[in-house]
């Protein structure tokens, strides 16, 4: 297999939720800065599910359950702002479209998908059928589709469609336990994700089909998140951010934060939108 | 403040075993930033997400930070299972409802503390015929449902010895046998 030898955009970074607080771990190639991690939000009593990056503002965006709500806030620092505060029950997964600026996040107690401007208005309802403890979830804006992982215990699996919840369709049925983590990688066309129930991380292309095991054996991922070689997740049972080589399948990293507590989600912040520029730039 | 030159400029962290804290600079607030663990919010008098309890005492007598107790009716995939304060358990499965998910749902019933699946809450689904209430209302524990008269059966969906001919919203007949030439 190839292995693409790209460099990184310098200003990479990973965030990733843990206690309320979203940590921000500047990366120096694929190794975690773990000396400057710190944290970039703190909101004490809150719980902070999933995250996403908006590289066109540089915003975050997460949301939160104990008061259910979507927020954003600029990653350098300044007032959380809600962008969605009603109908919401266990918001978890978020995604963000940044060309089109919609963000995507499922509902685990409503059982729904939804999408919504990034400002929170325009919101619909994508899917709201045949879905029980839906999380994870990602979009690939430069493709046009939506994935997301349902860890159902009864049947968990791994759907896609498209932006507009249309042409939806099951990726991945078999031999998944708890699919808590999803993730996208642009250069390789690969879809992968961290399973809690089968301690696998697993790869899939979505248009061949083809499915491939990084790693087995790990304990209790959370999210997961790409860069480049390097897939990043979070433990809960190490309570660190633990880094994986793709494709030697070895685990490279880990990041132990000060905090003993488990971390939710994770993602990776660059510094310039990858599309365009960086996508291109690399071939 | 360090930068102001009087003995009391540095003082100790208002957070539970020396843990650290930082000032916020535009408000000028404290907040401690690793809590003990179970424990968050600005002076760690919070507990996590899967943990319950008042470490501070905050509102009334100091409870530590426990794990959330919900009779093994949660999944322990799930996040945010309990309430951070009350421990009132929020994602109940299997049927089940309470503080602790330790009550069978309405419309079901037996014991919401068996951990063996099939024993847990089971639906009532009394016989629409035989049933002087609802399909789903039967005793928590027993499921026995409410039967009209001379009808029998725990969900009521068949007459007593004696009885037949069960006629929804009536009952059962008695057999009007001949007490000579009948054998019961």
């Amino acid at each position: 297999r190839p292995r693409p030898d790209v460099t990184l955009p310098p200003g990479t970074h990973l965030l990733f939720a843990q206690s309320g607080r979203v940590e921000h771990v500047p990366l120096d190639g694929y190794d975690m800065k773990k000396n400057d991690a710190k944290p970039v939000l703190h909101l004490p009593g809150k719980v902070i599910i999933g995250v996403a990056f908006d590289c066109v503002e540089k915003m975050i965006y997460w949301t939160e359950i104990t008061s259910p709500s979507i927020s954003k806030a600029s990653v350098d620092g300044g007032e959380p702002t809600a962008v969605i505060r009603s109908d919401l029950e266990s918001p978890e997964g978020i995604a963000i479209d940044h060309l089109s600026r919609t963000m995507f996040w499922t509902d685990s107690m409503r059982d729904r998908i939804e999408v919504a401007s990034l400002d929170g208005s325009q919101r619909r309802v994508l899917v709201d059928n045949d879905l029980v403890n839906p999380r994870a979830i990602i979009a690939d804006p430069e493709n046009g589709n939506l994935y997301w992982a349902d860890w159902n215990r009864d049947a968990p699996k791994i759907e896609t469609s498209y932006m507009d919840g249309s042409n939806r369709r099951v990726l991945v049925k078999d031999n998944l336990g708890l699919p808590n983590g999803l993730t996208y990688d642009y250069r390789s066309s690969l879809l992968c994700w961290a399973d809690a129930g089968t301690h696998k991380l697993e790869c899939v292309n979505p248009g061949r089909g083809d499915r491939s095991t990084v790693l087995e054996g790990i304990r209790y991922p959370f999210g997961i998140t790409t860069v480049g070689k390097n897939i990043f997740y979070t433990d809960w049972q190490r309570d660190s951010v633990v880094g994986v080589d793709r494709y030697t399948g070895e685990e490279s990293d880990e990041f132990h934060p000060q905090k003993r507590t488990r971390p939710y989600g994770i993602t990776t912040a660059y510094a310039q939108c990858l599309s365009g520029q960086n996508y291109c730039s690399v071939n | 403040n360090a930068l102001i030159g009087t003995p009391d400029d540095c003082q100790p962290c208002p957070c539970p075993d020396r843990s650290s804290c930082a000032q916020i600079a535009q408000t000028g607030q404290v907040v401690c930033t690793n809590c003990p663990a179970g424990q968050t919010g600005i002076h760690c008098q919070m507990c996590d997400d899967g943990y319950y309890g008042d470490p501070l005492g905050t509102s009334g007598t100091a409870r530590p930070c426990v794990r959330c107790n919900c009779n093994g009716n949660v999944d322990f995939n799930s996040v945010g299972t309990c309430d951070h304060a009350t421990g009132r358990c929020l994602k109940c499965l299997g049927h089940t409802e309470g503080e602790h998910c330790q009550h069978c749902q309405r419309g079901y019933y037996g014991n919401a503390l068996n951990q063996t699946a099939s024993q847990k809450c089971k639906p009532c689904s009394c016989s629409t015929a035989g049933t002087s209430g609802h399909a789903n209302e039967c005793h928590p524990q027993t499921g026995n449902c409410h039967c009209l008269s001379h009808v029998t059966g725990r969900d009521c969906s068949h007459c007593e010895v004696g009885f037949f001919n069960l006629q929804p919203g009536l009952g059962c007949e008695r057999c009007k046998c001949n007490p000579i030439g009948s054998l019961s």
